[in-house]
């Protein structure tokens, strides 16, 4: 357990949500949560090559009195020893520095805007950030406290894809749970998926862990992720493709994650995944 | 599609591939262009706000000027880009420090604004130090859009740095020396051509659009033995007011924190109270260039009262700016009261002896502006160098080495860190390249846990422990408990050699009774320098590295050298 998530705690009706979310996302997949009670409206994140200044709204600071009670009752009611992180560093007095030697962060859809803009369909610019530069997958809760019992892993071919594959592999290697993979069938064959697999030598991974691939060929991309369990960890690479193709196409991320209301685990550009 | 893609990954073209140093000084022509740039640009917006509240200074409600300013400013950074106040210096020396030089976007034009409304309204504050940190920033960031590693970057932060003071002064030397002395702290080959590069193109940026001038031109000065000799006198005169300017202006900062109000209204407090002092002498307000003009020309006639009074009241009006939430630079308060310390020196050696011919009171002027630099900052050459560029006299080079040397000596012996770094020294935050505190900032626990350690349990018997010392090659043995697997202790051969060489005792003892239960441990997050310390104050070897009750692994000072060794060649090493 000397793997670490970490959640910026929110105060209120729906930090508690997202707090139970990476709760549950820790004790199955056997991290330490470490908690982050802030105490000022902002802080910063050095990444590698980036240095991402979080600006939280004011409801991260509601009732500073009882956050760490409510954080410490949470976790100890889920069996979880309370951990919590105290910035050493501070780039300005009111501007403490968040390490990035983390192994997973959780983030609500947005962490900088007001609470309406939570809702599918819309992803605040500093997660996006993070996910671009973060060296660790960010998971994002849905927006209700919702256990999730098995694995769906998006893959698609890309560099990213595959690193959320092997993501994949990995938390159903530690938590026991189904594993399905789903490819959304464009231009390409399912034969060149499979060859694909086979190139980057997992075909081994794919047998022990994939309980089913399924291979959605329906015309809409909301009609395919129908079939995605509604109780399913979906993990998915993002930012993968060049920005052109993105910019003409939009991403695959984004479209899912307006779609789809499960928790989802992204794995950015930046992010090596061991199995 | 192709051109798009690879627009889209610099790191990718051609021009990477070829000598890193000349990819360097090729990005260095961009970031000096880049921050020269900015520097025009601010000093036009001064300008223009000069131009429009000219006309209003004769109005007695002009006071609250300043406070408008100074809270506005303080609103914009607060609210609007959401930046913590103050000039920025600190924070460009602390990101080079610790990350490699990595600094927000939006440093680059913030300051900018923040301190246009700080000084353009009145308040006692520089423009220097806010271009200093958008250059930086420029720097930093076109560092990371063409993903160069943290040592180019800290150097384009340099670059950025060098360049904005060249511009804003016409100082091409002073802004190198600058980046060099103050921001990087280091002198190196790999950072000096690239910043003097970057220092050139600023300058040309702000010749071409502003015009080659010196800043304040004079006559020229005939220096005797006896000014030189006189010149002591002054570097102890202006350490003084180094020492005044950087003590109020922390105790400001002090008591303006302990009042319960927004930070734009203590901003906006302070700004007053400069208003109201600049009622009474204007020569308080802004950044005072033309004062300095004046004084150097040796046209600034009041008498030694006056002149005393008034370098009093701009350090005050300097440390109500910039310590209740105003954005500004003290470079520029450094010059007008080193002006003012250098004038009220020389009236009262006039005073005092009245038969000496001393040299024209301009050059006292000139000196003192060279000895609040050096005390200020503790960089003697920034100040030697700036004042020769900006005032075309090199004429007084002895004297001014004198003043700046003995200034900073002083200002040291008195305040061992300079205004800029007092509190990243205090927080321990100041880490120079290649220093015993830098290197360990770099390194951390995680990356030197060695976890090739056989763990025991307290209910096993010696017999079976010696059986498993033979496989090992460890002095070091975690003891587990058997059910929770919770760390419970450690066992050190040294420790229990007596038992190891008496077989009596191999089926008698179990490890528990044996093993040592009062271990310092180690957590993944303590710092380098804490654990070490730790480790010299018990006189231990190695460590154990506990988190949530189980043992991860060792750390032991072997492997702390071997690490330590290695960062320390990255860090002095020549190479970009």
């Amino acid at each position: 357990m000397n793997h670490q998530l970490l959640h910026i705690f929110r105060n209120s009706p729906l930090g508690r949500e997202t707090l139970l979310q990476s709760i549950y996302f820790s004790k199955q997949v056997k991290v330490t949560p470490v908690v982050y009670i802030p105490k000022f409206t902002k802080f910063l994140m050095y990444f590698e090559n980036d240095v991402v200044q979080i600006d939280l709204d004011d409801s991260y600071l509601m009732s500073q009195d009882t956050a760490l009670e409510h954080a410490t009752e949470l976790l100890e009611q889920a069996g979880v020893e309370p951990r919590f992180f105290d910035p050493k560093h501070y780039t300005a007095s009111t501007l403490p520095d968040i390490h990035t030697n983390f192994d997973y962060m959780s983030c609500p859809r947005s962490i900088s805007d007001l609470s309406s803009k939570i809702g599918l369909g819309y992803i605040g610019p500093r997660v996006r950030r993070i996910v671009k530069s973060a060296q660790f997958p960010v998971l994002i809760t849905s927006p209700v406290y919702k256990k999730w019992e098995s694995i769906a892993v998006f893959f698609g071919g890309s560099v990213n894809a595959f690193n959320a594959l092997k993501l994949g592999f990995r938390i159903c290697r530690i938590s026991g749970m189904l594993l399905d993979v789903f490819t959304l069938v464009e231009n390409k064959s399912q034969e060149s998926y499979e060859k694909l697999i086979t190139d980057e030598d997992l075909e081994k991974e794919m047998s022990r862990y994939v309980n089913k691939w399924h291979f959605l060929k329906n015309r809409t991309l909301g009609e395919n992720l129908y079939d995605v369990p509604h109780n399913a960890l979906v993990v998915l690479g993002a930012y993968g493709h060049h920005l052109l193709k993105t910019f003409v196409f939009g991403s695959k991320m984004e479209k899912i994650q307006s779609t789809i209301s499960n928790n989802l685990l992204i794995v950015g550009p930046n992010y090596t995944a061991v199995i | 599609m192709r051109i798009f893609q690879s627009w889209r990954y610099p790191a990718n073209w051609t021009i990477f591939r070829l000598d890193d140093r000349l990819l360097l000084i090729l990005v260095a022509i961009i970031v000096g262009s880049c921050s020269g740039l900015a520097s025009v640009v601010l000093n036009r917006l001064l300008m223009v706000m000069f131009n429009w509240f000219h006309d209003l200074r004769h109005y007695w409600w002009i006071f609250v000027l300043p406070a408008i300013g100074a809270a506005l400013s303080s609103l914009f950074l607060e609210k609007v880009v959401k930046e913590g106040a103050g000039h920025g210096v600190p924070e460009v020396i602390y990101s080079v420090s610790r990350y490699g030089g990595l600094l927000r976007f939006r440093s680059s034009f913030s300051r900018l604004i923040s301190s246009a409304l700080t000084i353009g309204s009145g308040g006692s504050a520089g423009p220097e130090a806010p271009v200093v940190i958008s250059g930086a920033a420029i720097g930093s960031n076109i560092a990371k859009y063409f993903s160069l590693n943290d040592r180019q970057r800290i150097t384009l932060v340099g670059c950025g740095a060098a360049g904005a003071i060249s511009s804003i002064f016409n100082a091409p030397i002073a802004g190198m020396v600058f980046a060099i002395e103050v921001i990087i702290g280091e002198w190196k080959s790999v950072n000096i051509v690239p910043i003097a590069i970057a220092s050139v193109a600023g300058t040309e940026i702000s010749r071409i659009l502003q015009g080659n001038q010196i800043p304040f031109s004079h006559r020229l000065f005939n220096i005797s033995h006896m000014d030189i000799l006189a010149c002591v006198g002054l570097a102890v005169l202006t350490a003084a007011a180094s020492i005044l300017l950087t003590r109020l202006l922390r105790f400001m900062d002090k008591i303006s924190k302990k009042l319960p109000a927004p930070l734009w209204i203590r901003a906006a407090i302070g700004g007053c109270a400069v208003g109201l002092i600049g009622l009474f002498l204007p020569e308080v307000l802004g950044k005072g260039y033309h004062e300095v003009q004046t004084m150097i020309e040796g046209a600034f006639s009041q008498g030694l009262a006056i002149v005393g009074l008034v370098t009093i009241a701009k350090i005050v009006a300097t440390a109500l700016t910039l310590g209740w939430g105003g954005s500004g630079g003290i470079f520029a308060p450094c010059l007008v009261i080193g002006c003012l310390a250098g004038l009220t020196y020389h009236h009262c050696l006039a005073l005092l002896w009245p038969s000496v011919s001393w040299v024209n009171e301009g050059c006292f002027a000139l000196l003192g502006m060279a000895g609040l630099i050096s005390g200020m900052l503790q960089a003697p050459l920034t100040g030697i160098f700036l004042i020769v560029e900006i005032t075309g006299g090199y004429e007084v080079i002895l004297p001014l080495i004198i003043v700046s040397a003995i200034s900073t000596t002083l200002c040291h012996y008195i305040e061992p860190a300079a205004y800029y770094m007092k509190e990243l020294v205090e927080y321990g935050h100041l880490l120079r390249p290649g220093t015993d505190a830098r290197v360990l900032s770099d390194l951390n626990v995680s990356e030197l846990i060695e976890k090739d350690c056989i763990a025991v349990t307290q209910n096993m018997l010696l017999r079976d422990f010696i059986s498993i010392v033979k496989k090992s090659h460890r002095n070091y043995f975690p003891v587990e408990d058997e059910e929770t697997g919770h760390f419970m202790g450690i066992i050190h051969l040294d420790d229990i050699r007596q038992y190891l060489f008496n077989p009596v005792m191999y089926d008698t003892v179990f490890l528990g009774q044996i093993m040592n239960t009062r271990v310092e441990v180690v957590d993944p997050d303590d710092d380098l320098a804490d654990v070490i310390r730790k480790m010299d104050a018990n006189r231990l070897f190695s460590m154990p590295v506990v988190i949530n009750n189980r043992f991860i692994g060792l750390i032991s000072k072997g492997n702390l050298l071997d690490q330590y060794r290695r960062e320390l060649m990255v860090q002095t090493s020549q190479s970009v």
